[in-house]
């Protein structure tokens, strides 16, 4: 049964599978022992002419011992399982970053912001959230004008610690990378901090797992996990192409436009993403 | 001696008592009826109805899970084109109704069996009295069931579609959803009133009207079960009502208590400064007791017919009654397990995990205690035998992947996958409503005063057994492989691609699953005129409505005055000729006329009741 898992591909989701196999093991063994006496009771206390049942109204002490022994049990995983807990997802325990973006879910799309040339996220005020600036980026913030947009598809590095502030514009939505065993919702007008490290390269399906309206289905995103020079070679020409965009109009500053354009940059991505996919599922 | 010798069992021909005092109408006796047995079928009928009507919900949204983007069989051309295109099922419409086979289900089907029919039919029998404490209320509470199907359903017929936000009706989407989702709320808002007006009844009931000499601790655990039920019920639905109407403001007048600020929907005025998790936190403080309202009654019902098939008292049978209780109790503080992923503070998930994991111990008692119980019985496989057997079978199954959901770090990947959805099909159909046709098939010979084929009552319940596992078993491993729920097509996922012919599979299991249930109502329909005539009590059981005739008397239903003189489950005492002992037989006057009594029983030897049936 714990074969059809999707292929796991970051730290945290060996301790994942770890104790989803501890627990499994658990409930497996309790089920059989369960339905194997059931089995056994059925067949030995059948009716049979002349044997009359056992007037019996049962006996404390074997209720306290089956009251203990579950309760010990299931007490002691729950407490074996709070660590693991508390390090995937305490908001005060999240690990340092190497890379960190923004990440924001909208009808039935995903935007991702990655800082921009200059290392630096632009602040973000909601009352300035629209469908062209989804992530509500301060037009007055000299920081946000270079922020990278894309949609659905993006790029990560390996062997690095990532961290992905995650919320959504309209309704609730969760981002759910199966091979990373990572889940959450993305909740809107709430920034919650989601983690994760690969340590294996290759292009991973980001769902969406929480329902979100009719187009739900197909809320589907790409993470494409590179080494580092790979994913800082795919960074770079896409910061040269914001850099660039930004130049011509540097005095007339339009400010909602560095994320517009990169939304369209992002959209030309997707084409040659999904065709790229589509290539690799024919083969 | 005495209590020998008058036994009404094997009796016949109770036909001509039927002669009621006063005249009725039709229409008070039928429709506007205050008898709780009435009322009782008319939860049974209706409930019947929505079963199928949930059940036709789910085989279309099976149908396109298993094949999307091929047609509908037979309907398909039928349907409008608000819901199919060239009788393609629309993703849309695929929302519909998965949002729609769990509300009928849950607030149309199990919530009316379970606590509706059970509750009129067995606590006013079991304890021995003529009706509730409340006989109008009772009808209302019944009569508040067809504008609540109104009000969920009417969604079809407008041009927007039925509610399409899932059965948890989560905001900010089901705010912006439109008129099927405003519909869904008034609906869930008349179910809860319902639940809310029978939860006051039961309690009284139980309370003040049990029949002359029965103790608390002297009833059954049916009554048990329902009376625990309704105090969950007379507390939680309060919350959810609160909710509802919260929700309610919020969709009519825009009040945003759910709605953030900063938020991007169009045609929305959006005044901001609310919290969407806030609904989930007062939903889940409702709907999860609402899986022990569903449950515990037929945990009950099933404590009963095992008992009664395997001739043997209820093993622990405070414990039993101490377990319902503890289940009612943590069922109040585990209801953020629903949350751990909804970014709900991690800190509550740590709390929440703890009381989760915890409540699987009061399950393991029950199920230890039932296992006890079939412990050195004679064990006879009627039909309300076996599905009660096949709920405890079931239940083990839904309570172990339950712990996977309750260990918050093994929840991360499951949470919100078909696992989920296996799981709640094995505690709601699994439990539950085994659980219910056991009690149906157990309680039919009272309530209608026949037997049903005995032969179609095996068929039927082989056929649901193997194609219920076979159906939701497999889902497990589905939601092991990442699927999630409420997608209308896997197929654009390629982590997905490798289960299709799993879902293959699954939907024709559940078309054959959904069709076995036709037997069901067929065997019931059939043999209202076809079946036997049932004696007063032909399961040889102990509890108090056996001793009334079969059906019991119109308004007042036993014919001679009652009194309990102990529980309900004395099976098999040793030393007396039959094995049973009912609570309303007297017992002899002093202990040693009882030990005479046991000796001139040894040569009574042709007491009715030892018959095989």
């Amino acid at each position: 049964m714990l074969d059809y898992f999707p292929e796991n591909v970051s730290s945290v989701g060996i301790e994942h599978d770890e104790l989803f196999a501890l627990i499994y093991y658990i409930c497996v063994g309790i089920f059989v022992l369960v339905n194997v006496v059931l089995l056994v009771f059925l067949i030995k206390y059948r009716r049979k002419k002349g044997v009359r049942a056992y007037h019996f109204h049962g006996d404390n002490l074997v209720e306290f011992v089956w009251t203990l022994l579950p309760t010990v049990l299931f007490a002691g995983l729950g407490f074996y399982s709070d660590d693991l807990w508390t390090r995937m997802k305490y908001q005060d325990k999240v690990p340092q970053a190497d890379v960190e973006i923004d990440v924001m879910g909208q009808q039935f799309l995903w935007h991702i912001r990655y800082p921009g040339p200059d290392g630096v996220f632009g602040d973000k005020i909601p009352a300035e959230m629209s469908s062209s600036n989804p992530f509500g980026i301060d037009p007055k913030d000299p920081n946000g004008k270079d922020d990278l947009v894309v949609q659905n598809t993006f790029n990560l590095p390996i062997n690095k610690m990532i961290v992905v502030h995650l919320s959504s514009v309209d309704v609730l939505h969760s981002f759910f990378l199966p091979n990373f065993r990572i889940k959450n919702d993305a909740v809107p007008g709430l920034w919650i901090d989601v983690w994760f490290d690969c340590f294996k390269a290759g292009k991973y399906e980001l769902a969406c797992a929480e329902l979100c309206g009719s187009g739900h289905y197909a809320m589907r995103g790409v993470v494409n996990m590179q080494s580092e020079e790979d994913y800082n070679t795919w960074l770079q020409g896409k910061y040269d192409a914001v850099t660039a965009s930004l130049q011509p109009e540097n005095s007339t500053a339009e400010v909602a436009s560095p994320a517009a354009e990169s939304t369209e940059a992002a959209e030309e991505e997707i084409v040659v993403e999904e065709s790229v996919t589509e290539e690799e599922a024919a083969h | 001696m005495e209590a020998v010798v008058t036994s009404p069992v094997e009796e016949h021909g109770h036909g001509h008592e039927h002669d009621h005092e006063h005249h009725e109408s039709f229409i008070r006796k039928y429709i506007f009826s205050t008898d709780h047995k009435t009322i009782a079928k008319q939860f049974l009928g209706s409930a019947l109805f929505f079963l199928f009507v949930g059940g036709a919900m789910a085989l279309i949204l099976r149908w396109q899970l298993a094949y999307p983007g091929e047609a509908l069989p037979l309907i398909g051309s039928m349907l409008s084109d608000r819901f199919v295109s060239d009788g393609v099922v629309q993703p849309g419409f695929f929302m519909q109704m998965t949002t729609m086979h769990a509300s009928v289900m849950i607030f149309l089907v199990i919530i009316p069996l379970a606590v509706g029919f059970f509750g009129n039919l067995c606590i006013p029998l079991m304890i021995g009295t003529d009706d509730m404490a409340f006989p109008t209320l009772n009808m209302f509470s019944f009569w508040l069931v067809p504008p609540a199907a109104f009000f969920l359903m009417i969604g079809f017929f407008h041009e927007s579609g039925a509610a399409a936000a899932g059965w948890t009706h989560y905001p900010p989407l089901s705010v912006i959803g439109g008129f099927g989702h405003y519909m869904w709320t008034i609906g869930v808002f008349f179910v809860g009133f319902s639940s809310i007006l029978g939860a006051v009844n039961y309690i009284a009931t139980v309370l003040n009207k049990r029949a002359p000499g029965m103790k608390m601790f002297d009833m059954p655990l049916t009554v048990w079960a329902l009376f625990i039920t309704a105090i969950l019920a007379a507390l939680g639905t309060p919350v959810l009502a609160a909710d509802l109407a919260i929700l309610f403001f919020d969709q009519f007048f825009h009040s945003s208590f759910f709605i953030p600020e900063g938020w991007v929907v169009a045609d929305y005025p959006n005044n901001g400064g609310g919290q969407p998790i806030l609904f989930q936190h007062l939903f889940w403080f409702y709907s999860h007791p609402a899986v022990y309202i569903m449950l515990l009654p037929v945990m009950g019902v099933a404590s009963d017919v095992l008992a009664t098939f395997s001739r043997k008292p209820v093993y622990g049978y405070k414990a039993m009654v101490f377990a319902i209780m503890a289940i009612a109790f943590l069922g109040f503080i585990v209801w953020g397990h629903h949350m751990f992923q909804s970014g709900m503070n991690p800190l509550l998930g740590t709390t929440f995990m703890l009381s989760t994991i915890v409540i699987a111990v009061p399950s393991a008692i029950k199920t230890f205690n039932w296992l006890g119980t079939l412990w050195r019985g004679s064990i006879t496989f009627s039909v309300p035998m076996l599905h009660a057997l096949a709920f405890v079978a079931t239940f083990v199954v839904g309570g172990l992947s339950g712990i996977f959901m309750a260990a918050a770090p093994a929840d991360v990947f499951i949470h919100d996958t078909y696992f989920i959805v296996a799981h709640i099909h094995y505690v709601l159909f699994g439990g539950s409503l085994f659980g219910i046709f056991a009690g149906i098939q157990y309680w039919y010979p009272k309530l209608f005063g026949r037997r049903q084929n005995e032969t179609w009552g095996q068929i039927h319940f082989w056929l649901t057994f193997i194609f219920f596992n076979l159906t939701f078993f497999p889902m497990h491993l589905l939601g092991i492989g990442g699927h999630m729920r409420r997608i209308s097509d896997p197929n654009v996922y390629d982590f997905l691609k490798p289960f299709a012919g799993m879902n293959e599979f699954i939907t024709i299991c559940a078309i054959i699953l959904g069709f076995a249930q036709l037997i069901l109502v067929v065997n019931m329909l059939m043999s209202f005129k076809l079946g036997k005539k049932a004696s007063r009590n032909p399961w040889r059981a102990n509890s108090l409505e056996w001793a009334a005739p079969s059906p019991p008397v119109g308004h007042g239903n036993f014919d001679k005055p009652l009194r309990s003189y102990r529980g309900p489950y004395e099976f098999s005492l040793p030393g007396k000729k039959r094995d049973y002992l009912p609570q309303w037989k007297k017992p002899a006057k002093s202990e040693s006329a009882e030990e005479s009594a046991k000796q001139a029983a040894g040569g009574n030897g042709q007491a009715a009741g030892g018959g095989g049936h």
